[in-house]
């Protein structure tokens, strides 16, 4: 297949819709910088692709190359499309367009069926422009400048494994679908021999007791006696039996809290009871009596007291009364021989002698009352004496009371224990004989207890064979899950084994074809001969998981970092075309590229154009834009044009409305044939 | 080796038409395909190429003037290839200096031309490209059979297959 033509409208720096017609052997284009040289390539590429790779990281202020695929200058453009054209050897046309609105006529697998081959790489169009379109901007990013892994990754995309990838990433699917079943595999093992594990103990433990376990009949007839009401049932008499054994246990607890209380009863109603409590009873009992009636006497005498003051008092008054009519009668003084105070006729023998009878009467009147206070003050003094007493025996006595009613209390409390726990009440007053009965009853509560321990044993004995069975039935669950993990680590060996055969062949594959392309990788160095001395380049692959492919020249060394940029262009193109070259899986025989000889001096661009014109020789057809007119004529002239493989040149420019223009195209004849022969044989023949 | 006649042998391999020129004092051969004509100028020695190259290129120009002058396009793409059989190294950068000189004819000038190899690489501008790698279709799967023979050929067929790769992993597992 070679390109045919290529017709843009409204594509990029083109309004117009033009058409190029390439010549089926070559086609130079030149134009100076701007005028769409490399939108021309853009086209073919976008038309394949439906991108274009060179702008596909690049972008700005959120913009990008979709934003600038279409005419955005001035004017309208008529349409917006992109159409290449391809033709085969046969004359077989293949044409794809696609357009703003609609996108491609066809599909990415009728593009890539009609231009690839058998064992394409994958995303083959990508590649395919990739390989077939060496731009300006890539020859060094792409080849000298690029890692050594995004080297080899290129060569390897670009060549093409096949089968090899997909195998590759299928092996790693099988690995990791065998890594997941002997995980997967290995814990069920895991967990079967867990519980194997836990049943070897459980079987073990039972037949451990079995061992210990005593006489049946024995434990059998204590089970009986415990449990008198039981039914006949094993099961049910057993559970009869811990439910008495529980409760004779519970039963202990209350008759030793009643041997507690009744020996602490006890001990204080002999404390109550001694000789000296009896006797201090009593004597508390006299002195309150004594107490009492002391004290009703004094109260009394206290009462009597109280009334003698009463009436001294009293008559302490008259006699106040009293002195002050003597006082009175005396200052007035016999009246008319009658006394002023009784109008009775007195002399003054007589007024005076009763003046002091009644002084006299007066002072005994005062007298008393002053008895009467003391004897009053005597009295009550008695009765708090007497009180203070009776105070003391009451308390005393008091103390005495109480203590006796909490004994009762006890001893209440102690009665209730014995109703509550249904225990003997010949016990009630003999703690010492309740100990006894404890004593043979916890005997009684062992002996149950290992009764019952006896015949639950003698229980598991059937239980053991159960679990025997089941230890046998989980062993061999195992054995077959040890199986499973031992064939699943095989397939996970074997599935390894098959990853690494399958990379290792790759790799192989690799280090094949780079062998089969480094001759021509070599030939084209030389072709270009980018440095005096190093005359050859070689490859050197390392790496098994990651794969290095590196560029030596001279003595081992990196191109990259000992050639100038000239150079490296150079040596970039060498790998690039070789890359190119060697493509198996291609039926597209077009090189196009895009102002190769930047930077380049006049001796290497010279080696360009004699490796496009060796590649001419081998059929290929070339497509070639450079600025320079010079080499524009270089190029028409040296690259072979035949009346079968034309050659043709386009002469681009920007026309007035700011779009591209075609101003010249030329077709370029064949070079005449034999002329130098010709003259010689007639210079001869003269 | 008999530089001049090996390479009127080559260049008719590579599809020039070639004829001596006689009458010179080195041997020259003319060569034309539909592009290019030109001339090989072999001499004895080192100092003989680097002495004579200009003269013998002149006489060679001057013989065929009218017929290059009549090549229209073509005489621009005249060749003048200068060869020698001796080895050197002191003057290997000089000669090989000859062809920065583009006056009249694109030269290739090389010293040490011993064998058939040596002349193909000086001759490679006039070549189309001589290596072309054979990059067939990989025998992927004879190999990967070849390799893992010890895998159970079932298990092998389902991985080349459409099998899926979990059911691929279970016959591993099983036939392991």
């Amino acid at each position: 297949m070679r390109l045919d033509y290529i017709e843009v409208c409204g594509f990029r720096g083109f309004r117009d819709k033009l058409r190029v017609t390439f010549g089926s052997g070559f086609t130079v284009i030149t134009g100076r910088n701007g005028v769409g040289k490399s939108t021309l390539f853009d086209a073919v590429e976008y038309a394949l692709t439906g991108s274009i790779d060179k702008y596909i990281v690049e972008k700005a202020a959120q913009e990008s190359l979709s934003d600038y695929l279409w005419w955005r200058g001035a004017g309208r453009a008529d349409a917006h499309y992109v159409t290449a054209s391809f033709k085969g050897d046969a004359g077989e046309v293949f044409t794809v367009t696609r357009s703003r609105e609609s996108g491609a006529d066809k599909t990415p697998t009728e593009i890539e069926a009609a231009l690839c081959r058998n064992g394409r790489p994958d995303d083959a169009l990508r590649q395919l422009c990739r390989t077939s379109i060496i731009r300006d901007e890539w020859i060094a990013a792409l080849s000298v400048d690029l890692s050594e892994t995004e080297r080899f990754e290129l060569v390897r995309g670009a060549l093409g494994l096949g089968q090899g990838s997909d195998f590759a990433a299928k092996a790693k699917a099988v690995l990791k679908a065998a890594e997941a079943t002997y995980v997967s595999r290995k814990a069920a093992y895991t967990d079967v021999r867990d519980q194997l594990t836990r049943m070897l103990t459980q079987l073990t433990e039972a037949k451990d007791a079995i061992v210990r376990a005593g006489d049946v009949s024995a434990a059998m007839q204590t089970l009986v006696v415990a449990t008198p009401d039981a039914p006949q049932e094993l099961v049910a008499r057993l559970a009869a039996g811990r439910a008495a054994l529980a409760k004779g246990r519970a039963q202990l607890g209350a008759i030793g809290e009643a041997i507690f209380q009744g020996r602490e009863i006890l001990s204080r109603r002999h404390a109550l009871e001694t000789p000296e409590a009896v006797a201090k009873r009593i004597e508390a009992q006299q002195r309150l009596t004594a107490a009492t009636r002391s004290k009703e006497d004094a109260e009394r005498a206290v009462t009597e007291a109280n009334k003698v003051l009463t009436i001294e008092e009293r008559g302490n008054d008259i006699a106040t009364s009293l002195a002050t009519i003597i006082e009175h009668g005396e200052r007035l003084g016999l009246h008319d021989a009658h006394c002023p105070l009784c109008a009775a006729e007195r002399t003054d023998e007589e007024f005076a002698a009763g003046l002091l009878l009644a002084r006299q009467r007066m002072t005994v009147l005062a007298a008393g009352v002053a008895v009467a206070r003391q004897q009053a003050a005597a009295a009550r003094e008695a009765a708090a004496h007497s009180s203070a007493n009776f105070e003391q025996a009451r308390v005393a006595w008091a103390e005495i009371e109480s203590e006796l009613t909490r004994q009762t209390a006890r001893e209440q409390a102690h009665v209730e224990i014995f109703e509550r726990n249904s225990l003997d009440f010949r016990f009630v007053q003999d703690p010492d004989g309740l100990e006894r009965y404890l004593n043979v009853e916890r005997d009684r509560l062992i002996n149950l207890e290992r009764a019952l321990l006896t015949l639950e044993v003698s229980q598991s004995v059937a239980k053991t064979a159960s679990l025997e069975e089941r230890v046998a039935a989980l062993r061999q669950v195992a054995e077959t899950a040890a199986s499973a993990v031992e064939s699943s680590e095989k397939a996970l060996v074997v599935a390894k084994t098959m990853d690494r055969g399958v990379r290792s062949i790759s790799g192989e594959i690799m280090d094949e074809r780079l062998a089969q392309i480094s001759p021509l990788l070599n030939e084209l160095y030389q072709r270009l001969r980018p440095h005096f001395d190093w005359r050859s380049i070689e490859y050197s692959v390392r790496g098994d998981v990651r794969r290095f492919l590196s560029l030596k020249v001279g003595d081992g060394l990196n191109p990259q970092f000992v050639f100038s940029s000239g150079q490296r262009r150079a040596a970039g193109l060498a790998f690039l075309l070789s890359v190119h070259l060697a493509r198996a899986w291609t039926s597209w025989r077009t090189l196009l590229m895009d102002d190769p000889v930047q930077h380049i001096d006049d001796f290497r661009a010279l080696h360009l154009i004699e490796v496009l014109a060796a590649l001419r020789l081998g059929g290929r057809q070339v497509v070639c834009a450079v600025e320079d007119e010079a080499l524009a004529e270089l190029l028409c002239r040296r690259l072979l044009s035949t009346s079968e493989s034309i050659g043709k040149r386009y002469d681009l420019d920007i026309g007035p409305n700011g779009a591209t223009t075609v101003i010249l195209e030329t077709e370029i004849p064949p070079m005449p044939t034999g002329v130098l022969r010709a003259r010689a044989a007639i210079q001869a023949v003269g | 080796m008999d530089i001049a006649t090996q390479t009127e042998v080559l260049l008719r391999i590579l599809g020039y038409e070639t004829w001596t020129l006689a009458g010179t004092t080195a041997t020259v051969i003319c060569f034309e395909n539909a592009a290019v004509i030109g001339f090989v100028h072999v001499f004895p020695s080192a100092d003989d190429l680097l002495t004579c190259w200009q003269e013998s290129q002149n006489v060679a120009l001057s013989r065929h003037g009218p017929a290059l002058r009549a090549a229209g396009a073509k005489a621009w793409n005249v060749y003048s290839v200068f060869l020698t059989e001796e080895q050197a190294p002191t003057q290997q950068r000089a000669i090989e200096r000859i062809e920065e000189d583009f006056t009249l004819t694109r030269k290739i000038a090389r010293a040490g031309v011993r064998t058939q190899d040596d002349l193909e690489h000086t001759l490679l501008p006039l070549a189309a490209v001589r290596a072309k790698p054979l990059i067939s279709e990989t025998d992927f799967e004879d190999r990967l059979r070849a390799r893992l023979k010890d895998v159970s050929p079932d298990a092998l067929t389902a991985f080349l297959g459409t099998t899926a790769a979990e059911e691929v992993a279970r016959i591993l597992a099983e036939k392991a």
